[in-house]
């Protein structure tokens, strides 16, 4: 029997008997399918930017016919609701107890100034503890009101310069095309790397690792045995969430699915070779879990692009996200999705994943010690 | 004191349709060195919860230390001592602690504990290791403490589970030296072993078989009955084939390999060293050389326990 | 006889013995502040039975991960039929079998699962995998239990099917770490059994246990004690070396008895044994202690030496 034979004869040897394991340990089944889509459809469901029904406060000092159509404007949709119309005393105290997340003030003499075919002002006090939401609100008033205007003006009469805004992409703004995409990589990056770490170091802890090393199986085919499995769960993983994604936040694919596909493998033999990493480094599996999770979380987390933007990083941050594969993966999987972008344009992401994983496997491989003691 | 310290009647157990021990009868007078044996799975671990209040009977009853195993089972822990081959020392703490530890399971505290404690280590020998860690001690060392830990609160009867095996001979006879004396002062000792020498050590042996005690006497009474014949031991080359052939002779008993020769068991008026080493030369075998062995009490568990089976029991 | 290990080794060679099987040359090794291994010295030849005997720590469990490659070693050499079992590509591990100490196997998989993997492992083909597991499930008695999940063997069949697993690809040589603990008499002896007739088709078998009895059931034998050999060679050989009488003392009051021997310099040891005490003398003086133990009603009967007294006579040597 050649050797290469005898490799590939112990690589399914290695391979089979893990299927056997999973086969038997439903909470791996638990952790590797489940867990990822409950998490998406929590996280998709649960967080979202998009807002509705937004408590505003209105300070009407003018109470003219002007004043009011704008007042009915803005409050004529859905997204915001009019919580008092008062004095601005009231409108901070609302604010401040969270009653009211703005507040809308129309100075007296609006529409005069109107009327004279001068600029009306009108004030927006907005609640900037949140960010995000405070972005929002005032880009919602902004357009509202922009509406309004080019109501008010003949509208024979063009308006001299405007910026038509054209959302490509996401043109509802919806956050869930946002989230889901990256949410995604995180949940796989997550679940692949905590699988495997707990599969070598649970042999060190059993002893079952003392047979194996006095066999003639090579380390690389521990290796690759062990992976191997995990592979074939971790894709499956990825078309439930794809799926997931699909079917009910409406995330498109509109690129290459086989890109995408080519894609996670890449970054999931990565992921996975991460967890052996720490799997046989760490003898025990209490610690190679800890490792695990940290290692898993936060960089995909912070620093992948996932959740800020890596352009608004600090420098050494950004160079840090280089070498986490989250990053590579969540661009290519929004590329992907959202964009219809092909392979001219993401060879480099896999490019870096390939790299990644062929690394991180050799170093598990080399840091594998035969030794017991 | 006529009331014996251990008394099993007709003691069985039964799971679902299992029976484990069936209709056990013996009893271990105070100050006795008694020893259990049997194969796994013979159902000796089960007697041996029951005698500790661990498991109920269902059928027959059983009394350790004068309480009843089934009304009084909280009495009969009180009043018993346990000690393991997989000793449950903390092998991270010093002797001390240990002993503190253990004690105060027992309900053990105070200055009566103290002085108490510091008998203990003296009976075990082990003052000059108070502060010493355990983990550190050599493993005989580790097992006097485990002894000393077992008897902090005087039990009227002490149960052993292989305690020497994997001792060094000279921590060994240690052990055996004190646990004579604590026998002589009254406790009452139960082991159960696979260990045969260590077997040796007791004064009677109860012998279990498929759940019923089969064999019960003093080592030497257990090999002259069991063991009637003269015992040989033979060395030599290509015995194999020839103690096939010897062993339909008559008067031969058994015919055993035991490590590279025989061991033989032949009725004494008919065979001898002499003659055995004839009879196996004439069958082909080649420089042999036959002694006079003693019987064992391997022997004497193999007569009993081995022949008729057939089947192992799992 | 009994003396240092000179006569289980060619000495300070560091080339390989010819025909040697195994050979451990002046294995050194510590954990931490324990000194495991101390210059361990032994040769195996081929198709013999050694016995490795010794108590717990004494070294047992890290001279034979030594000589299955599984640790690194301070200094000195371990080498199986020749070669070292501990590199990387080493395909001396093809004829090696081990069987060690603590569990080892898929608790989880089930007693033919696990004959399945190590097959597959050793690239077995499945015709000789076929023959070979039924001919060892059949003497390990495991057949009835093929579909039954290794964490619900009782441990001495757990045992039974470690070694079957270790026997699968026919070793050349086998390795065992303390086969017959806890394991009842009988299965013990039907393991003895086994082993010799392994060992009569060629195989080369090292084991080691704590159970000094076991010694004579070996082909040659060390006493290991403290990481080094206290004494090697050919178990009769060995007993007949001893320079004490040991005898049984019957009869007489147990104090008075020990007493009066307690101060007789003639007395080696004394301890007891069931009920009666078993002691040994220097050679020659079983006369005199006859007679001193005459007056108090005792009398002495001869026995056979037994390891246990080599062992303690040996110790006592090294202690003067």
């Amino acid at each position: 029997m050649t050797r290469p034979m005898r490799f590939l004869i112990r690589v399914g040897a290695m391979a089979s008997k893990e299927v056997m394991h999973i086969r038997r340990d439903p909470r791996t089944l638990y952790m590797a399918l489940a867990m990822p889509v409950v998490m998406l459809l929590i996280f998709g469901f649960g967080v979202s930017f998009d807002m509705d029904r937004i408590p505003l406060v209105v300070l009407d000092g003018d109470r003219s016919v002007a004043s009011r159509s704008l007042v009915r404007a803005v409050s004529a949709g859905h997204e915001f609701v009019i919580a008092a119309d008062s004095d601005e005393a009231t409108a901070l105290r609302m604010i401040r107890r969270g009653q009211a997340l703005a507040g809308l003030a129309i100075p007296a003499g609006y529409q005069r100034e109107l009327a004279a075919g001068r600029d009306g002002e009108i004030q927006l006090i907005v609640d900037g503890a949140d960010g995000v939401v405070a972005n929002q609100i005032l880009s919602k008033i902004d357009g509202l009101v922009r509406a309004e205007s080019l109501r008010r003006i003949d509208l024979a009469a063009e308006p001299p310069l405007q910026v038509k805004v054209f959302t490509l992409f996401n043109p509802e703004a919806r956050s869930a095309l946002l989230m889901v995409p990256g949410l995604a990589v995180y949940l796989l990056a997550i679940a692949a790397v905590l699988l495997t770490a707990l599969t070598v170091s649970g042999e060190w802890e059993r002893g079952s690792m003392e047979q194996l090393f006095a066999s003639p199986v090579g380390r690389l085919e521990i290796v690759l045995g062990k992976l191997l499995p995990y592979l074939g769960l971790g894709m499956l993983q990825l078309l439930l969430v794809v799926a997931v994604g699909a079917m009910i936040f409406d995330v498109p694919i509109r690129g290459s699915a086989t890109l995408l596909f080519l894609a996670g493998f890449l970054f999931l033999i990565g992921m996975l070779g991460q967890g052996l990493f720490i799997s046989v480094v760490a003898r025990n599996q209490l610690v190679a879990t800890q490792a695990g999770a940290l290692s898993s979380l936060l960089p995909s987390l912070l620093l992948s692009g996932m959740l800020v933007p890596i352009e608004n990083m600090p420098r050494i941050l950004q160079v840090l996200s280089s070498v986490v594969p989250a990053r590579y993966f969540v661009h290519a999987m929004r590329g992907i999705m959202l964009k219809g972008s092909g392979l001219s344009i993401l060879w480099g992401d896999l490019v870096a994943l390939a790299i990644f994983a062929l690394a991180i496997i050799a170093l598990a491989t080399a840091r594998f010690r035969r030794r017991l003691a | 004191m006529s009331e014996p310290s251990i008394e099993a009647v007709h003691l069985s157990r039964r799971f679902g349709s299992f029976l484990a021990v069936d209709d056990v009868s013996f009893s271990v007078a105070r100050g006795e060195i008694f020893g259990y044996l049997g194969a796994n799975g013979a159902g000796k671990s089960t007697t041996i919860r029951m005698l500790c209040g661990l498991l109920a009977p269902t059928a027959g009853e059983a009394r350790v230390a004068g309480f009843d195993v089934k009304t009084a089972p909280e009495a009969v822990k009180a009043s018993i001592g346990y000690m393991s081959q997989k000793f449950s020392l903390y092998l991270d703490l010093p002797v001390c602690d240990n002993i503190d530890f253990f004690g105060g399971a027992y309900g053990l505290s105070g200055p009566d504990f103290a002085a108490r404690a510091d008998e203990v280590l003296r009976l075990c020998d082990l003052e000059n290791e108070h502060d010493a860690i355990t983990g550190s001690l050599p493993g005989g060392v580790r097992q006097r403490l485990a002894l000393g830990c077992a008897i902090l609160h005087r039990p009227a009867v002490l149960f052993l589970d292989e305690p020497t095996a994997g001792v060094d001979p000279v921590s060994r006879r240690l052990f055996w030296r004190f646990i004579r004396r604590l026998a002589r002062d009254g406790t009452t000792i139960f082991v159960t072993t696979h260990y045969l020498d260590e077997a040796e050590y007791c004064g009677r042996i109860g012998l279990m078989v498929d759940g019923r005690l089969v064999a019960l006497d003093t080592p030497s009474a257990l090999k002259r009955r069991y063991v009637p014949g003269r015992v040989l031991s033979v060395h030599g080359r290509n015995l194999a084939p020839a103690a096939v052939s010897l062993r339909s002779r008559p008067g031969i008993i058994t015919v055993e390999p035991f490590g590279a020769g025989l061991h033989l068991q032949v009725a004494a008026e008919d065979w001898n060293a002499d003659s055995v080493a004839q009879a196996l030369a004439s069958a082909g075998a080649q420089a042999v050389e036959v002694e006079s062995g003693e019987p064992t009490l391997e022997d004497v568990f193999l007569a009993v326990v081995a022949r008729p089976r057939e089947v192992h029991a799992p | 006889m009994a003396q240092a290990p000179a006569a289980a080794t060619s000495g300070a060679t560091l080339g390989f013995e010819p025909g040697a099987a195994l050979e451990a040359q002046a294995l050194v090794r510590r954990f931490g502040a324990t000194q495991a291994l101390d210059g361990l010295s032994f040769t195996v030849g081929r198709g013999q039975l050694f016995g490795l005997v010794g108590a717990d720590g004494a070294g047992k469990t890290t001279a034979i991960r030594a000589l299955a490659g599984l640790i690194s070693l301070d200094s000195g050499r371990a080498l199986v039929l020749g070669r070292d079992p501990a590199q990387g590509r080493a395909a001396v591990r093809e004829s090696l079998g081990l069987m060690p100490q603590q569990a080892s196997l898929y608790p989880d998989l089930s007693v033919g699962e696990n004959l399945r993997f190590f097959a597959r492992l050793y690239c077995l083909p499945r015709a000789l995998f076929h023959e070979r597991s039924s001919r060892l499930l059949e003497i390990t008695r495991l057949g009835p239990f093929l579909d039954r999940r290794a964490d619900a063997l009782s441990g001495g069949m757990y045992k039974k099917l470690a070694l079957a697993c270790a026997l699968l690809h026919r070793p050349e040589v086998l390795l065992l770490d303390e086969p017959t603990n806890g394991v009842d008499p009988v299965s013990r002896r039907e393991l003895w059994a086994l082993l010799h007739e392994l060992v009569h088709d060629g195989m080369t078998v090292l084991l080691s246990t704590p159970y000094m009895d076991e010694a004579e059931r070996c082909h040659r034998v060390g006493f290991i004690h403290h990481g080094r050999l206290l004494l090697a060679g050919e178990p009769r050989a060995l007993l007949a070396g001893l320079d004490d009488e040991t005898y049984e003392v019957e009869g007489g009051e147990r104090e008075q008895v020990d007493e009066r021997l307690a101060n007789l310099a003639e007395v080696h040891a004394a301890s007891p044994a069931g009920s009666t005490l078993r002691i040994a003398v220097a050679r020659g003086s079983g006369g005199t202690v006859g007679a001193a133990l005459k007056p108090l009603a005792a009398s002495l009967r001869p026995v056979a030496p037994n390891f246990e007294d080599l062992f303690l006579a040996r110790v006592r040597q090294e202690a003067a």
